[in-house]
């Protein structure tokens, strides 16, 4: 008898691949237009206008970080909870109810965003529709209406989905009340719980400042307040892009290496650190911001340096793990057991290689946390080869190799082919490396991010080793190694969709312990004892700042009206720059 | 709980690590006294930028000694002044704050970094010790033509350096047979008194003065000039102090009704 997960819950399995089909297509239309930016940038290829470039990076931006990564998460989490509880959700329509909010949203700020590349965009509630805001929308830059409207239903979209993994838990918590939380839905619940935390500071600044103020309510916001409200929740999200990958790197990576999981309690005490540190750190995003005195700035990097615990934690979880798994497979000496890990298997192949990047990305990030060492690289292309390692690679190559895993269990056909599944977690680790490194290497020396043209009229860049045109061949190559790998991604979900029916589909099951849950002390599965000390850590980290912005600059600012990009501008003075520009 | 003899190895080694980098940008941060960005430069609305006190006027400004102040206006998609020059040796403070959105004001190659956000204003301090040209850009995305936004800043040897300004009064028509004045006005935006001479070229002919124009003051020098000396019709005329020229055109012309009272070439 086949025993796949749409064998198990034929209902949750539904919803899930609906999940994972919407952040397939925000990743494939985000995934092309990031080769359109590379190409732009680098000079190598420039199809759309300068003023464009724009609002490809805001589509770019929301599309892969918002859209297919929080897709992702919540089909990833429902498969997690169900399949460790071993239960369905307790209301499928529930389920529904919340992918359908999150799509709409998804779709209400998307529309917005694209309607941008109109040459006359619609007029709407008495403006222009468009969001060429990037996706940290710094007021007084200012989108349309719907585009603050879309984010916050999505988001409540996500609410209401953790409100459906918790009624689940809670369900199943009556049904076995002496039993530990299973591994994989603590880290859902922990997940969740921060997820809360932070979401509640960019919900109130779209709802209270900038949603009144884009529909002409309220006059003028406070940018320094509101950009701060952003990077609290803006550090913490980072993490919960990044949690889907750890719960596979906890739970399924030691299956797919050959063993288990070296330690259940020390995976808790990691979860445990992330709710509890997510948030109170994101002054990290603002080093470079005036309005915010130096000490909350060093109290965030105390933060994120202790933040590097839980990381670093995981690393050695993993590799144990691992090594775990291939002396069961037969690997023996110092070093010798790595060849004995399934390294054919595009599944496990992509998640270490994530694993790898992920650590690359842990050197690069410490400078980025260093106060000082950010004066250099803050805002550079450093920065942007710094996150493409992290959730472009780190999260992203690790939803891919599980997609791998778990379009077969949802949908009962065997993956389309093997071959080409490898070959692509390869190429994408093959485009990142030629992608990021010149990223970083040219942040080095100056190079902004987010920026159409950077080539300047009175100065050139002095990269201290190579040529510009050198490091910007690399981007272009690596950008092109990487649609490629995208397509053959796609290429596999596809094929596989449309294949037929198998017999022959693993059981659904994640990864057995060498140190259970019983091995560890109960408080850890005190969420409300976690939760309290995460709020109270939020509240010392956040009051005094939020109090000195808000006492210099008022809760609504100085009469700061917004800027609407593609209304605000005399036409002349476009004219006359883009002389200038020719 | 029970930990694996490995696990706690690693658990204390990531401590140590974990304090060892704080520890380290402490020390970095505290120690040499690298300045960051805080609260220091205050609050402003961006309406009121032109009447205040700081950002009027924006350029540079002499502290004393070898401190200078430097104040930028951002905007999109120019910074006001557009290009700084400033003497090597020297300690500059930048105070930049933004008429719009939020941009950046980012020496490249340098540590001079900082967000630029309406209403706020960055203060920051650094040392410039030899002559040098850098690029300024903007890294924070600030519209359509974000990347059109950039300035310079030209590091300068000492003794290339000085806050002269010059500024000339003229008529730009004589009577013949009557005299005039240019005056020309030097200010010194320096604090020590700046001698030189001011010298006005005019027809075929150089009036020099010698003056000391006080720190932080300005000195007028007027020269009399007298229609005699000069040609009928368009003379022109330079004022030069040091590096500093400013020239233009005083006509002599024949009242009316005086017509050839004292008998004009007869081409009139
Ligand atoms: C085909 C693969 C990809 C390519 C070629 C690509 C390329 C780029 C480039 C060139 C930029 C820099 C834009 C600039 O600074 O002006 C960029 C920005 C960015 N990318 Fe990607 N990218 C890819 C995949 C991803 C993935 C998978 C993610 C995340 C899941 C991602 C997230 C981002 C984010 C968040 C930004 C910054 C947006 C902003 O500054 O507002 N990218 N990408
Ligand atoms: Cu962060
Ligand atoms: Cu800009």
């Amino acid at each position: 008898m086949r025993n796949a997960y749409l064998d198990q819950f034929p209902d949750e399995a539904r919803v899930i691949k609906a999940a994972f089909w919407s952040s397939f297509i925000a990743l494939a239309i985000g995934g092309v237009l990031g080769l359109v930016q590379a190409l732009h940038r680098t000079d190598v290829f420039r199809f759309i206008q300068s003023p464009d470039y724009y609002t490809v990076l805001t589509a770019h931006g929301v599309l892969l970080v918002i859209v297919f990564t929080i897709f992702f998460l919540v089909g990833t989490f429902t498969w997690a909870v169900t399949t460790s509880l071993d239960r369905g959700v307790v209301d499928t329509r529930f389920t529904w109810a919340w992918y359908i909010m999150m799509v709409i949203g998804a779709a209400l700020a998307g529309i917005t965003i694209f309607s941008g590349f109109l040459e006359s965009a619609p007029s709407i509630l008495g403006s222009e529709l468009n969001a060429d805001v990037l996706f940290t929308f710094y007021a007084p830059l200012e989108a349309h209406p719907f585009f603050y409207i879309g984010l916050v239903v999505f988001v409540v979209g996500s609410w209401l989905a953790g409100v459906d993994w918790f009624r689940t838990w809670l369900a199943w918590r009556r049904e076995n009340p002496d039993e530990r939380i299973p591994l994989p839905t603590f880290m859902v619940l922990t997940t969740t719980l921060f997820w809360y935390i932070c979401t509640l500071g960019v919900s109130l600044s779209i709802l209270v400042f900038l949603l009144p103020w884009s529909l002409g309510i309220t006059e003028s916001v406070n940018p320094l307040l509101t950009r701060t409200m952003f990077w609290y929740f803006g550090h913490a999200v980072v993490y919960f892009w990044l949690m889907p990958a750890y719960l596979m790197w906890y739970t399924m990576l030691p299956k797919f290496s050959g063993g288990k999981l070296f330690s259940d309690p020390l995976a808790r005490v990691v979860f445990v650190l992330f709710l509890l540190l997510s948030t109170p750190l994101g002054i990290h995003h603002q080093y470079l911001d005036p309005g915010i005195a130096e000490g909350y700035k060093f109290i965030a990097m105390t933060n994120t340096m202790f933040l590097l615990l839980p990381s670093l934690l995981t690393a050695f979880t993993v590799v144990a793990s691992m090594e775990h798994g291939a002396r069961q497979r037969g690997g023996e000496g110092y070093l010798g057991w790595l060849k004995a890990l399934p390294w054919r298997d595009p599944i496990f192949t992509g998640m270490a290689l994530a694993g790898l990047m992920f650590a690359a990305a842990g050197f690069s990030g410490m400078i980025n946390a260093g106060m000082n060492i950010n004066y250099l690289v803050h805002n550079t292309w450093w920065v942007v080869g710094h996150f493409h390692l992290t959730v472009g690679t780190a999260v992203a190559l690790t939803f891919m190799a599980a997609s791998y895993w778990f379009i077969p269990q949802l949908t009962g056909k065997e993956l389309w082919n093997r071959s080409v599944a490898l070959g692509q977690v390869v190429l994408w680790f093959i485009g990142m490396t030629f992608m990021t490194n010149a990223m970083h290497r040219s942040g080095l020396f100056g190079l902004p991010r987010r920026t159409a043209e950077p080539q300047y009229q009175g100065f050139d860049f002095e990269p201290a080793v190579g040529t510009v045109g050198e490091i910007n061949m690399q981007v272009a190559l690596g950008a092109v190694i990487l649609t490629l790998s995208l397509a053959l991604f796609l290429l596999n979900m596809v094929m596989t969709s449309i294949g037929s029916n198998s017999e022959s589909i693993p059981d659904n099951t994640y990864a057995d312990t060498l140190s259970g849950a019983e091995d560890s002390p109960r408080i850890l599965d005190n969420l409300k004892l976690w939760t309290a000390i995460a709020v109270v850590l939020v509240i010392i980290a956040y009051t005094l700042p939020l109090a000195s912005i808000i006492d210099a600059g008022g809760l609504f600012g100085p009469d700061i009206e917004g800027f609407r990009l593609s209304t605000w501008v005399d036409p002349a003075v476009i004219e006359s720059l883009s002389e200038v520009i020719r | 709980m029970n930990i694996h003899t490995y696990e706690k190895v690693w658990i204390v080694a990531s401590m140590v690590l974990i304090v060892g980098f704080i520890a380290t940008i402490t020390y970095g941060a505290v120690g040499p006294g690298i300045a960051m960005i805080d609260d220091d430069g205050g609050d402003i609305n961006p309406d009121e930028i032109n009447d205040d006190e700081r950002f009027a006027e924006p350029g540079v400004e002499h502290v004393g000694g070898n401190e200078y102040e430097v104040t930028v206006v951002a905007q999109a998609w120019s910074y006001t002044p557009s290009e700084i020059e400033i003497p090597a040796n020297s300690e500059v403070t930048f105070y930049v704050t933004s008429r719009d959105v939020t941009h950046s004001f980012s020496v490249v190659g340098t540590n001079v970094n900082t967000m630029v956000v309406p209403g706020q204003v960055s203060e920051m301090t650094a040392k410039f010790d030899e002559p040098d040209e850098y690029g300024i850009l903007c890294n924070e995305y600030c519209g359509e033509y974000h990347h059109t936004m950039e300035g310079k800043l030209n590091v300068v040897p000492e003794d290339e350096f000085d806050l002269t300004e010059l500024s000339v009064e003229a008529d730009d028509e004589i009577d013949a047979g009557n005299e005039t004045t240019i005056t020309a006005n030097v200010t010194n935006g320096m604090q020590e008194d700046l001698e030189t001479t001011v010298s006005l070229e005019i027809g075929n002919q150089t009036q020099e003065e010698d003056v000391t124009v006080p720190g932080d003051g300005s000195e007028e020098v007027a020269f009399t000039v007298d229609s005699a000396d000069l040609d009928e019709g368009d003379n022109d005329w330079t004022v030069t102090v040091d590096d500093y020229e400013e020239s233009g055109t005083l006509s002599v012309v024949t009242p009316e009704g005086n017509e050839s009272a004292d008998g004009g070439d007869g081409d009139a």
